[in-house]
C-alpha cells in the first residue's frame, strides 16, 4: 500500500514563470504610467483588480456552495479552491487600495462621474447620490471584501481540522459538518448581499452613472464563476501532471468540466436575458449601454466576447470525452478565463473609454502581474499544508466519485 | 471494483430493513386495493370543483369576456396571474427528474414520480387559461403557424405570447415523456402481479411490452439521459419566456432585465411548495413515511428556503433599482403602487414579501425544515405568496399607467372569474387523484436503484468500510 504524495513542493520552474510574470507586470506599469493616457492606466488595473479579485473568491463559493449541498464529490480536491480563495487575502487589498485611489485621491469622476460636483446639478445623479457617494463606498467596500476575507479565512481553517485523525467516528464528523454548514451559510448569505447584488453596482455599474439594469450584478457573478471554476481546473490539472492528487481522477475533472460547461450556458443566458430585453424595449436611456459596444469601436470585442464564453464552450465542452479529456480542459479553462477577462474589459472599459477599444500590451501586462501572482501564492497555499483532507467524512465518497 | 457505499453522516433514503420485494410490496399494494372512503370523497369534492369551472367556462364562452371584471386598464387580471401561477407550480417536477438527476441527488427518487405527475397536471390546468382568455376560443388554432387561407393573419413571431405557445407545448410533451419512460418498468410490475385479466390486460398495454431484459434497461437508461439533457434548458427557458410576456414590454414594473432568471427561481419555489403539501398528505393517506422521509422533507425546505432568498434577493434589486434609477414611472410603480402598504394594493405588495421571503427564513432551522406542521403551513403560505407576486405584477403594474386618465378603478373578480380558477383546483385534483389511485406514486425501480448505498439496513452493514483509513480505502476500492 504506497502513501500518497500529501505535501506539495513548488517546483522551481513554477516559481520562475511566477516571478517572471510578476516581473512583466511591473515593467508594464511602469511603461503604462509614462506612456498611458491617465483613465486608461487607471481603468486597466481597475478592471485587472476587480477581475481576479472576483474569480479568486469564487472558489470560496465553490466551497460553500458544495457544502451546503452536503456534497461529497469535490473533497478529493477541495483544498485546490482553498489555496486560490487565500488569494483574496491578497488581491481585496490591492482591489480596494485601487477603488479608494480612484475616489478618494483621484477624485476621478471620469469614471466615477457621480463624483463630480455636476453631480449635485444633475437632475438623476443627484437623486442617486444616498447610494453613490465616497462614505457608502468606502464603508461597503471595506465590510465586502473584509467579510469575504474574514469568513473564508473561517472556512479554510475548519478545514485543517480533516488533517486531523481526531475527526474519525461519528458525532466529530457530524459536528464537523455541521459548523462548516454554519459558516458557509454566512459566507453565501454575505456573498448575495455584495456580488449578487450591491458590490457591482456601486464598483462597475456606476461608471455609467445613469444607465441601470437589474441583471447587472448577477451577470457579473456569473461571469466571475465560470471563470473561477476554470481557474480550478487549471490547478487541478497542474497538480495531477505533477503526480499529486492521487485521489482526483477524469471523474472529477469531468465533473469540474460540467460546472464549466453549465456556467457558460448560464453565463449566456444572463447576457442573452439583459440583452434582448433592453434591445427589445428599444429605451434610449437603457440602449445608450449597448450602442457604442455593438455598433461603436467595442464592435469587435463585443462579439469575441460572445463566441469565446458561448460558442466555443457550447460546442467544445459538450461531449463526455471532451470534458474527460486533460489537454481540452486545459485549453477550454484557458480560454473562458480570458473570455471572461474580456468581456470584465468591455464592462469597465467600455465605460471608461466609450469611443476607443484598445486593448494594448498594457492589458496584457498588468494581467501578466496578477496572473504570476496567483501563481505564486496559490502555489505556496497549497504547499503550506496537506493536499487531501485525508480525515473528512466525505472523503470516501470523493475517492470512489464516479460520474 | 464498484461498491455501494455513502458516507453514515448521511440519513437513509429508505428506512427500515427493507428488500427488493419488500419494497414492491409497499407502494404498489394501495393500487391493488380498492379505494378508501376517503379517496372516493376526496375524488367526488375535486369533481364537483372542476365541474362548477366548467359552468364558469361555459359562461364565459357563452356571453364573452365581460363575464370578468376586467376593464380596459386591467386587460390581464386574475387569468394571466393564475396561468403563471399554474405554469409555475409545474417546474419543480422536471426540475426534480432532470436538474436533480444531473446533479445526483439521490432523494429525487423517493418523490420524483409524484412530482411529475403534479407538473403535468399544472401545466394542463396553466394552459387553460390564456386558451380561453382569446374570448373565441374556436379561434385558437389561429396560435399554431402553419400556411393559410387568412390571407396576411399570420402568428406574430415577435411576439413572446407565440413563444409561450412553442415553449409551454415542447415543455408538457417532454415532461410527459419523461415521466411515462420512467413509468414503464413499474408497470410491467403491476403487470406481473395482477390478479385479474382487465389488470393484466390494461397494465400490459401501458408497459409498452417490457420484460425487464437487460436491453430494455440500458434503452431505458440512454432514453432517461436524453431526455434528463433536454429538459434542462426548457426547465430553464418556460419560465424564462413567461417573464418576457412582461418583460418585453415598456410598462414600468414589467420592463426589467433579471425577470428572466428571477422568474425561473420564484416557479421552482413555488413548485417545491406544491410538492412539499401534496407529499406530506401522500405519505400520511399511503404510509410512505418509510420512503418520503423527512431527509426529503428536509432537503426540499432546503431548496424552498434557496430559491425563496434568491426571489427576495429580486425583489429587492427592483425595488432598489426602482429608486436608483430615478426614473419617475419606475420608482412611482414600485414605491407607490407597490411599496406602500397604504396605496389600493399596498396589501398585496406585503402579502408577497411576508409570504415569499420573511417567513421562509424559517428553514434556516433544522428543527423548522424537520417539522411536519411548519413544512405543512409554509407551503400553502409559500403558493399563496407566489400567487400574489403574479398579481402584485400584473395589476399593481396596469392599474395606472402613463395616463392618468385610463387609471382604473379597483379591480375585483366576478365570481365566474374565481370560478374558472376553482375549476382548475378540480381538474388538478382530478387528475391527481386518479393518478394516485392506478399508478405508483413513488418510483419502484427507482428506489430499488439507491436501496443497497441508501437503505437503512445497508448503510449498517457499511460500518467496517467507515473505519477503514483513507490510503487503506482507496488502494482496495478505487479505479
Amino acid at each position: 500500500m504506497a502513501s500518497i504524495r500529501e505535501q506539495f513542493e513548488i517546483p522551481a520552474k513554477m516559481k520562475t514563470w511566477a516571478y517572471g510574470l510578476i516581473g512583466a507586470g511591473v515593467l508594464a506599469f511602469i511603461l503604462g504610467l509614462f506612456t498611458k493616457e491617465h483613465n486608461e492606466f487607471i481603468g486597466t488595473i481597475m478592471y485587472n483588480s476587480l477581475y481576479w479579485m472576483l474569480i479568486c473568491n469564487a472558489s470560496m463559493f465553490f466551497i460553500c456552495a458544495t457544502t451546503l449541498a452536503m456534497g461529497g464529490w469535490q473533497v478529493a480536491f477541495r483544498r485546490v479552491p482553498e489555496a486560490i480563495s487565500k488569494m483574496v487575502l491578497i488581491f481585496g487589498p490591492i482591489a480596494f487600495l485601487v477603488l479608494i485611489y480612484i475616489v478618494f485621491v483621484d477624485h476621478n469622476h471620469h469614471i466615477y462621474h457621480w463624483l463630480s460636483d455636476e453631480a449635485k446639478e444633475d437632475p438623476i445623479l443627484k437623486g442617486k447620490l444616498g447610494f453613490l457617494n465616497p462614505v457608502f463606498f468606502l464603508v461597503w467596500t471595506v465590510l465586502a471584501i473584509g467579510l469575504w476575507a474574514l469568513l473564508g479565512a473561517r472556512m479554510r481553517k475548519l478545514s485543517a481540522e480533516a488533517d486531523d485523525a481526531a475527526l474519525r467516528g461519528e458525532e466529530p464528523g457530524k459536528s464537523f459538518i455541521w459548523r462548516n454548514t454554519v459558516t458557509a451559510s454566512l459566507f453565501i448569505v454575505w456573498f448575495a448581499l455584495t456580488v449578487g447584488s450591491t458590490v457591482p453596482w456601486l464598483w462597475m455599474m456606476s461608471i455609467d452613472a445613469h444607465w441601470y439594469s437589474t441583471m447587472y450584478s448577477w451577470y457579473t457573478f456569473a461571469s466571475s464563476f465560470v471563470s473561477g471554476m476554470s481557474l480550478i481546473a487549471l490547478f487541478v490539472i497542474y497538480l495531477k501532471n505533477k503526480g499529486y492528487l492521487e485521489y482526483t481522477n477524469q471523474e472529477h475533472l469531468h465533473d469540474i468540466g460540467k460546472f464549466m460547461f453549465a456556467f457558460s450556458i448560464f453565463w449566456t443566458y444572463l447576457w442573452f436575458s439583459q440583452y434582448m430585453l433592453i434591445w427589445y424595449a428599444n429605451i434610449p436611456e437603457e440602449t445608450v449601454y449597448f450602442k457604442h459596444r455593438v455598433q461603436g469601436p467595442y464592435k469587435g470585442i463585443f462579439f469575441l466576447n460572445l463566441i469565446i464564453n458561448f460558442v466555443c464552450p457550447i460546442l467544445i465542452l459538450m461531449t463526455r470525452s471532451a470534458k474527460r479529456n486533460y489537454t481540452l480542459i486545459t485549453f477550454m479553462a484557458v480560454m473562458i478565463i480570458f473570455g471572461h477577462w474580456i468581456d470584465f474589459y468591455q464592462m469597465i472599459m467600455g465605460s471608461i473609454r466609450k469611443d476607443d477599444a484598445a486593448l494594448s500590451w498594457f492589458d496584457f501586462g498588468i494581467a501578466a502581474f496578477f496572473i504570476g501572482m496567483i501563481i505564486l501564492f496559490t502555489g505556496k497555499a497549497l504547499a503550506s499544508r496537506p493536499l487531501v483532507p485525508k480525515y473528512h467524512p466525505f472523503l470516501k465518497e470523493s475517492i470512489i466519485h464516479h460520474t | 471494483m464498484h461498491l455501494k457505499y455513502e458516507s453514515q453522516l448521511r440519513e437513509p433514503l429508505v428506512y427500515g430493513d427493507k428488500t427488493y420485494h419488500q419494497v414492491t410490496e409497499d407502494i404498489v399494494r394501495p393500487i391493488e386495493a380498492k379505494p378508501t372512503k376517503l379517496w372516493y370523497v376526496g375524488f367526488f369534492i375535486a369533481v364537483a370543483l372542476l365541474m362548477f369551472g366548467v359552468y364558469s367556462v361555459y359562461r364565459e364562452v357563452t356571453y364573452g369576456i365581460g363575464q370578468w371584471n376586467l376593464n380596459k386598464t386591467i386587460g390581464w387580471g386574475w387569468d394571466i396571474t393564475n396561468f403563471v401561477w399554474w405554469v409555475g407550480i409545474g417546474h419543480a417536477g422536471t426540475l426534480i427528474s432532470a436538474i436533480l438527476l444531473l446533479f445526483r441527488q439521490g432523494w429525487r427518487t423517493g418523490v420524483n414520480r409524484a412530482a411529475e405527475a403534479m407538473t403535468i397536471f399544472a401545466v394542463m390546468c396553466a394552459g387553460q387559461f390564456p386558451i380561453f382568455h382569446m374570448g373565441r376560443v374556436w379561434m385558437a388554432f389561429f396560435v399554431l403557424p402553419y400556411p393559410n387561407t387568412r390571407g396576411p393573419l399570420w402568428t406574430n413571431f415577435n411576439s413572446p405570447l407565440l413563444w409561450d405557445v412553442f415553449a409551454i407545448s415542447t415543455y408538457f410533451t417532454v415532461s410527459l415523456l419523461f415521466w411515462y419512460s420512467g413509468l414503464l418498468p413499474d408497470f410491467a410490475t403491476i403487470r406481473d402481479r395482477a390478479k385479474t385479466k382487465l389488470r393484466k390486460y390494461l397494465y400490459g398495454v401501458a408497459a409498452f411490452g417490457w420484460t425487464g431484459s437487460t436491453k430494455h434497461w440500458q434503452r431505458h437508461e440512454s432514453l432517461s439521459l436524453v431526455l434528463a439533457g433536454l429538459s434542462t434548458p426548457l426547465v430553464l427557458s418556460v419560465h424564462t419566456i413567461v417573464s418576457f410576456d412582461f418583460a418585453t414590454s415598456v410598462i414600468p414594473g414589467w420592463h426589467t432585465t433579471i425577470f428572466p432568471p428571477y422568474f425561473v427561481a420564484g416557479a421552482v419555489f413555488s413548485g417545491f411548495a406544491m410538492v412539499q403539501s401534496l407529499m406530506l398528505i401522500l405519505r400520511k393517506v399511503f404510509g410512505m413515511e418509510d420512503y418520503i422521509t423527512l431527509g426529503h422533507i428536509e432537503a426540499m425546505n432546503k431548496v424552498i428556503v434557496l430559491t425563496g432568498s434568491i426571489v427576495g434577493c429580486a425583489y429587492l434589486t427592483e425595488l432598489f433599482m426602482g429608486w436608483y434609477s430615478q426614473n419617475k414611472y419606475e420608482g412611482y410603480t414600485f414605491w407607490y403602487s407597490r411599496a406602500n402598504l397604504f396605496s389600493p394594493y399596498g396589501w398585496s405588495y406585503w402579502g408577497m414579501m411576508a409570504c415569499n421571503v420573511i417567513s421562509p427564513q424559517i428553514f434556516w432551522f433544522r428543527k423548522m425544515r424537520r417539522n411536519l406542521f411548519v413544512t405543512f403551513f409554509m407551503s400553502v403560505i409559500v403558493n399563496i405568496g407566489m400567487w400574489f407576486e403574479r398579481f402584485v405584477i400584473i395589476v399593481t403594474s396596469l392599474y395606472r399607467d402613463y395616463l392618468p386618465s385610463s387609471w382604473s378603478v379597483y379591480y375585483s373578480p366576478t365570481p365566474w372569474e374565481m370560478g374558472f380558477y376553482l375549476g382548475t383546483f378540480g381538474l388538478f385534483f382530478t387528475c391527481f387523484f386518479l393518478f394516485a389511485k392506478y399508478f405508483p406514486v413513488i418510483a419502484v425501480a427507482e428506489i430499488k436503484y439507491v436501496l443497497k448505498t441508501s437503505g437503512e439496513s445497508f448503510k449498517d452493514g457499511m460500518d467496517n468500510i467507515e473505519e477503514k483509513g483513507s490510503e487503506e480505502f482507496a488502494h482496495e476500492y478505487a479505479h
